[in-house]
């Protein structure tokens, strides 16, 4: 998927898969027979639509002999980056129950801004602590917000 | 209902109580502050900031949320004339003339230009807006479940012909965002849909989640990936602007509210489209077109002047109709929701105080957003060099506090960082996103208005080709799609496309 045209083949092909799945899985839902707009009714014709466009783009884009150009996808270091960043966003929702609120943020904004720039530990240390006292002060103590406060503050 | 000083008043009564005034300067303040903070626009912020709002009274929370709106339109302005860098793509035609104007030792004065000009939009909308919002409203009293289809469902398809030559890429984005909708249960019937038996995906995928994921996770997604980290060492050293930066300007100032305005009523026509608008007309109308692109004043009110108008503008058929006409609109027609509030014409006779209250605070908030604009351009630029990896971190904390505050539920943090990887991937291969961020807010609408519909003629579809405003919006959301499907076919090859709109 390095040119524009080889991604809309792939992404039109894969549309058009999901666009069958959708179509399956309208197939199963029960109830509302009776009803004027029965609730397969929208699954289904969203799901066609999915399977004519995907299918539409994957052809139109095969057709093209025209110029193409390359999708401007992250380098190496990119990639990384993108992929710690959303590993460290999954751990802190993994552990946003366990550690509580005050907790996961501390040590979800200590660690990104640590990993992003490694000279700044202190200030990524500041920052994380003060985020923390906020999320605890404001939105467990202040607004009363039903968020986990974690065993420190539970 | 129409038009009324005293409704105005009512407005004003409510919107000067001292917490309606501190959330209205909050909003303000946060909104230039999304503005000017680079790698988050308009809609990110709104889109972030939205669920925090629950905890404040629904006028209070929307006034709040129309502020950072039209703040983070004044802020946008600074990236772009500071560092070229513009802040969203409204900003585009302002980075050419700004930065310009800024290597010239006149940063100040442009910043001073953009702000003036904003504040004279803002005004006149604001008055447009106040007269023309109850009269459509009025006329959508009127408004059946089939107008109500009728209307959503051209809304949509102007903003998939919108999409330019990527209107396959556009109808994918909406189907993709009608699926998630789907998932949970059918609003009419209690049935499950494409739950596939599991208990969590029965309460369905929020909207909010959805929108947060697209703009705030894609947006932080982007930003660590090109490692941006923003400095600027320009320092302003006088902002006033002489008379000779403001005289040619006054002309630009009212052409460009006038285009924003009116083109802002259209769906589809989102700020960086009438910025551009705006701009070229500018040029055109120049008797110096060759100073555009080196460094024109008016080069920088246009588009400034321009999307604050549009902004405004967005609120009249939001407010009239219920109908979004951008994203932002799409993320604040979300909020109303999320409040129980019913947008549409029945707003203004169900809930009168609300409505004006937040039209007037639209008055006060231009008057603040000046006073902080003004003396406070060395501090905005200051803030310019907030570097990204402080910034990308607490972006995500506010996001999973903002999304997991609607419902109190894990679900929809995930579902929130599934739509940012997905977000992210559209921007990558050219998909627009604003089809799929109205298709996810408008869908229980649209299909509870055609459940309705079709109840009430039978079964039969004709009801929306026999009622005349239906009929109207029907035939115009045909003639939208079928322009779009006639300019890919007569293409005259076909050829490789990206989304060129805004998300």
């Amino acid at each position: 998927m390095k040119t524009q045209r080889a991604a809309d083949i792939v992404v039109g092909c894969g549309i058009a898969l999901f666009g069958v799945f959708i179509i399956y899985a309208s197939t199963l839902i029960t109830g509302g027979a009776e009803h004027r707009l029965p609730p397969e009714t929208f699954p289904m014709v969203v799901g066609c639509l999915l399977l004519l466009c995907g299918s539409g783009l994957a052809f139109k884009s095969w057709r093209i002999r025209g110029a193409d150009f390359a999708i401007n996808w992250p380098d190496g270091q990119g990639v990384r980056t993108i992929l710690v960043t959303l590993a460290g966003v999954a751990c802190y929702i993994v552990l946003l129950n366990p550690l509580g609120l005050p907790l996961a943020s501390f040590l979800y904004i200590a660690l990104m801004i640590w990993y992003l720039k490694r000279s700044q530990w202190l200030t990524a240390l500041v920052i994380a602590l003060i985020t923390a006292a906020v999320s605890y002060i404001l939105f467990i103590r202040l607004l009363g917000l039903s968020f986990p406060a974690g065993f420190l503050f539970g | 209902m129409g038009f009324s000083f005293d409704y105005l008043l009512q407005g004003f009564a409510i919107a000067l109580t001292w917490q309606n005034l501190f959330w209205a300067a909050v909003g303000c303040f946060i909104g230039t502050l999304v503005g000017v903070l680079p790698g988050i626009g308009p809609v990110s912020g709104i889109a972030i900031l939205l669920p925090l709002t629950a905890v404040l009274p629904p006028t209070s929370a929307i006034i709040m949320m129309a502020s950072i709106y039209y703040g983070a339109m004044y802020g946008g302005s600074t990236t772009a004339i500071v560092v070229n860098i513009p802040g969203e793509a409204s900003s585009v035609p302002t980075a050419m003339d700004g930065y310009q104007l800024a290597k010239q030792g006149k940063a100040g004065p442009a910043l001073a230009v953009a702000a003036i000009g904003s504040f004279v939009a803002g005004t006149i909308s604001v008055i447009a807006l106040t007269l023309f919002a109850p009269i459509l409203a009025q006329f959508a009293v009127v408004f059946g479940p089939p107008e109500y289809f009728a209307l959503m469902f051209m809304g949509l398809s102007l903003v998939i012909s919108l999409s330019g030559r990527a209107l396959l890429k556009g109808i994918i984005s909406t189907a993709l965002g009608l699926t998630a909708a789907l998932v949970g249960q059918d609003p009419l019937t209690g049935a499950e849909r494409l739950t596939f038996g599991s208990v969590t995906l029965t309460v369905g995928m929020d909207f909010i989640a959805i929108i947060v994921g697209l703009f705030a996770i894609t947006e932080v997604m982007v930003n660590v990936e090109q490692r941006i980290s923003t400095i600027s060492e320009m320092e302003i050293k006088s902002w006033m602007p002489t008379w000779e930066d403001l005289k040619p300007c006054w002309g630009t100032f009212l052409r460009s509210t006038a285009v924003g305005f009116f083109l802002g009523l259209l769906p589809g026509c989102a700020p960086s489209v009438t910025s551009f608008v705006a701009y070229d007309l500018e040029k055109r109308v120049s008797k110096h077109p060759e100073r555009f692109g080196s460094g024109a004043m008016e080069g920088v009110a246009a588009p400034e002047t321009s999307n604050n108008a549009t902004s405004t503008a967005g609120f009249v058929p939001l407010f009239s109709f219920g109908l979004p006409t951008a994203p932002s609109m799409a993320v604040l027609l979300g909020g109303l929701m999320m409040y129980g509030l019913q947008p549409g014409p029945m707003l203004f006779i169900q809930n009168p105080d609300f409505v004006w209250a937040v039209i007037a605070s639209m008055y006060i908030g231009n008057v603040m957003l000046l006073v902080l604009n003004l003396p406070l351009i060395g501090v905005w630029v200051r803030i310019v060099r907030i570097p990204f990896y402080i910034l990308g971190p607490l972006i995500v904390f506010c996001a999973i506090v903002g999304t997991y505050s609607v419902r109190f539920q894990t679900f929809d943090i995930w579902v929130m960082l599934l739509f940012g990887v997905i977000g992210y991937f559209m921007r990558k291969l050219g998909f627009p996103i604003a089809p799929m961020v109205l298709a996810s807010v408008l869908a229980q609408m649209l299909e509870t208005a055609l459940g309705q519909s079709l109840l009430i003629s039978q079964g039969s579809p004709v009801v929306f080709f026999t009622r005349p405003i239906a009929a109207v919006f029907m035939v115009l959301a045909f003639v939208s799609i079928g322009r779009g499907i006639w300019a890919q076919i007569t293409a005259k090859a076909p050829e490789v496309v990206t989304d060129d709109a805004e998300y």
